[in-house]
């Protein structure tokens, strides 16, 4: 069982769409040839050693999944969730 | 752009100084068109299909001579070569027409694992005969010659039947190929194992010598009963020692084109730039002494 | 490949060399010169670290919601098990990282946080793009100006960095609020599922949240089915499917390359 889409409607979507592009392209000027000129490549090659600053790989504790001690830190516990009946729920989100 | 292009692929060398591109830098280089010599990247950051690293490279290659230096061929690898890896070497060499394309004398991948570093090879005929094959094939494949750089090291082996020198002199021999100097590594190496680095640079075959390399290093301090060790970390400024070596390399070899390696920690564009300036300065001296020994 | 007996005897002390430096408690290899053990053990760690520390720091820079998420503690020492399990199968960088997500999805001391694995593919798919081939987008006008019988048959290429995730959870408003505020902005109540495009029309990786339907339409139109048949996929899905706002959509963010006509065998 296909559903089809008339070529009227097709092409009244299309009209439409060609308007909503053109407000939406005014918005967002070009996506901006030069403007993330100073991008970083995230995990390049280099030829370099690491140096005492950064030692976490001489760590004497070789991390196991079943021996697992550590505990997540970082903005998840921040994270906060506003549900419907007003009320805050902060950290793990659940399925809604 | 192409004819630029093809000026600079066909001109000699520059004998000057350069520095390794990083994309924080391609900023001031394209706004402020900084001069300075050439550049030097990493062929294995420019082997993706497209994006912003190459469309900043083709704009700075069009208006810059270009160095190509690889640092995952893995060259000594026992099990081979990964044929592979010699295509994307060489799309990257075809297309950017570096003036210059280098490797480490070292080893990366084993199996089917890449450990991105430079591990050490022992010094014997074995690997000598092995990493010399591996040069031809590569030299065959790119179609022009390879430069093979000293690493910098921290262990040796049992059974090595040769110093560096003689290995890397023997290699040259061979293959033909030539030599890229880290001067900061043979400092790095000779305080680790011992050795005397102006020993090691006058037994050096300087003739096979086309480019240099210099960078920083840190000192990680030893105790009673373990020898302070350094570390190649290239994340600070050339050490004296290392200037000076520089110097007596230069006596020795003449100007040559020479990189200042900063990889981590980077300094501003102004930093990299003074850094560079300060070995042309040593270069172009050493370029008159050439003009009046020729003289 | 036939082996030569020198090589055989290196590939065995690089075997040994390779497996002692992901493993900590591999024993050092053997055959190096003679140090004190505990000079030799503290040598061949510069190896290991330099290897450890430079994958971590690659993983770090490829998923660094992930990291902010879970923190950097968390995340480096789950990087660590990552590396351990999955090394590089190669030397180009760029190409390390793929299968984090599927790793969090089985990582137990993650299992609290069930919206990680996604958020991981997320950062994947606009790390792909970055480095995806370039391709210059065709605007709306091309397909605007088509006669409206022909619609139906035409095909629209998409752009080679043009990816797309369907997730039960709110990972673009996640992603956004953990990329550009110092300190996280709490989700609202409409915070639900989300289906996100990633495209890189030029030089700069854009992501933005789908309509219901158009994960359909995209698939199709990777597929190179028509755009009729793509637009009743859709339809399908998503009744209320949104046909003009998921095209203008499309077009504004570069995602379509080109457009033929006619139907081809």
């Amino acid at each position: 069982m296909t559903i089809r889409t008339t070529p009227i409607a097709l092409a009244a979507a299309v009209a439409a769409a060609s308007l909503l592009s053109v407000a939406a392209s005014a918005q967002t000027p070009d996506a901006s040839k030069e403007k993330c000129y100073g991008v970083s490549m995230a995990g390049h090659n280099d030829c370099a050693s690491a140096g005492n600053n950064s030692c976490s790989g001489q760590s004497k504790v070789d991390y196991d999944a079943k021996a697992w001690k550590l505990v997540a830190k970082g903005t998840c516990t921040a994270m906060e969730v506003m549900a419907k009946d007003g009320m805050k729920h902060k950290g793990m989100l659940a399925p809604m | 752009m192409t004819t630029d292009r093809r000026a600079l692929s066909l001109s000699r060398p520059p004998m000057r100084a350069g520095v390794g591109l990083k994309p924080e830098h391609y900023r001031p280089i394209l706004d402020d068109h900084p001069d300075i010599g050439w550049f030097e990247v990493h062929a294995e950051n420019y082997m993706g299909a497209g994006g912003p690293p190459h469309y900043f490279l083709e704009r700075i290659r069009a208006d810059y001579a270009l160095s190509v230096h690889g640092v995952g061929l893995s060259i000594g690898s026992a099990a081979g070569l990964t044929s592979g890896h010699l295509d994307r070497l060489k799309t990257v060499v075809d297309r950017y027409q570096p003036f210059v394309v280098s490797e480490h004398l070292a080893w990366s991948t084993h199996g089917n694992a890449f450990y991105n570093d430079l591990l050490p090879l022992p010094y014997t005929r074995a690997t000598l005969d092995l990493v010399a094959r591996h040069v031809d094939v590569t030299q065959e494949a790119l179609g022009r010659r390879l430069l093979l750089e000293n690493p910098s090291t921290y262990l040796r082996f049992d059974g090595e039947e040769m110093g560096e020198t003689d290995f890397l002199a023997e290699l040259a021999r061979r293959t033909g190929c030539g030599l890229l100097l880290d001067v900061n590594n043979v400092f790095v190496s000779a305080a680790n194992h011992g050795f005397d680095a102006r020993a090691y640079l006058d037994a050096f075959p300087l003739a096979r010598v086309q480019e240099i390399h210099l960078a920083g290093h840190e000192t990680q301090h030893g105790d009673a009963n373990m020898p302070t060790l350094l570390i190649d970390t290239h994340d600070r400024p050339v050490a004296d020692p290392v200037w000076d070596l520089y110097r007596h390399v230069l006596a020795r070899l003449g100007a040559c084109p020479t990189l200042i390696e900063w990889d981590s920690a980077l300094p501003t564009w102004p930093v990299l730039a003074a850094e560079a300036a300060r070995a042309e300065n040593l270069l172009r001296a050493s370029e008159g002494a050439d003009h009046a020994r020729a003289a | 490949m036939r082996a030569r007996p020198e090589t055989s005897a290196a590939a065995a002390q690089q075997a040994a060399f390779a497996q002692a430096l992901l493993h900590l408690d591999a024993p050092t290899p053997a055959g190096l010169t003679t140090y004190s053990e505990a000079e030799a053990a503290r040598r061949f760690a510069v190896y290991r670290n330099n290897v450890r520390v430079s994958l971590v720091a690659a993983l770090g820079a490829r998923y660094p919601v992930v990291r902010r998420l879970v923190g950097a503690e968390f995340f480096d020492a789950a990087a660590l098990l990552f590396i351990a399990q999955h090394p590089p199968t190669g030397p180009v960088l760029a190409n390390y990282g793929a299968g984090f997500d599927a790793f969090l999805a089985s990582f137990e001391p993650a299992a609290d946080l069930p919206y990680l694995p996604d958020m991981a593919k997320l950062e994947w798919l606009r790390h792909r793009a970055f480095h995806a081939a370039d391709a210059d987008p065709i605007g709306i006008d091309r397909l605007a100006m088509l006669p409206p019988e022909r619609l139906d048959t035409v095909r629209l290429a998409l752009h080679p960095a043009v990816q797309f995730i369907v997730s039960p959870w709110p990972v673009l408003s996640i992603w956004t609020t953990n990329t550009e505020d110092d300190e996280v902005r709490p989700l609202g109540p409409e915070a639900g599922s989300e289906s996100v495009l990633v495209t890189r029309p030029a030089l700069q990786v854009l992501t933005q949240r789908l309509p219901a339907g158009a994960d359909r339409l995209l698939a199709a139109l990777a597929d190179n089915a028509p755009l009729g048949a793509a637009v009743a996929a859709a339809v399908e899905a998503e009744p209320a499917f949104d046909i003009a706002g998921c095209l203008a959509l499309l077009f504004s963010a570069g995602a379509i390359v080109g457009l033929t006509e006619g139907s081809r065998s």
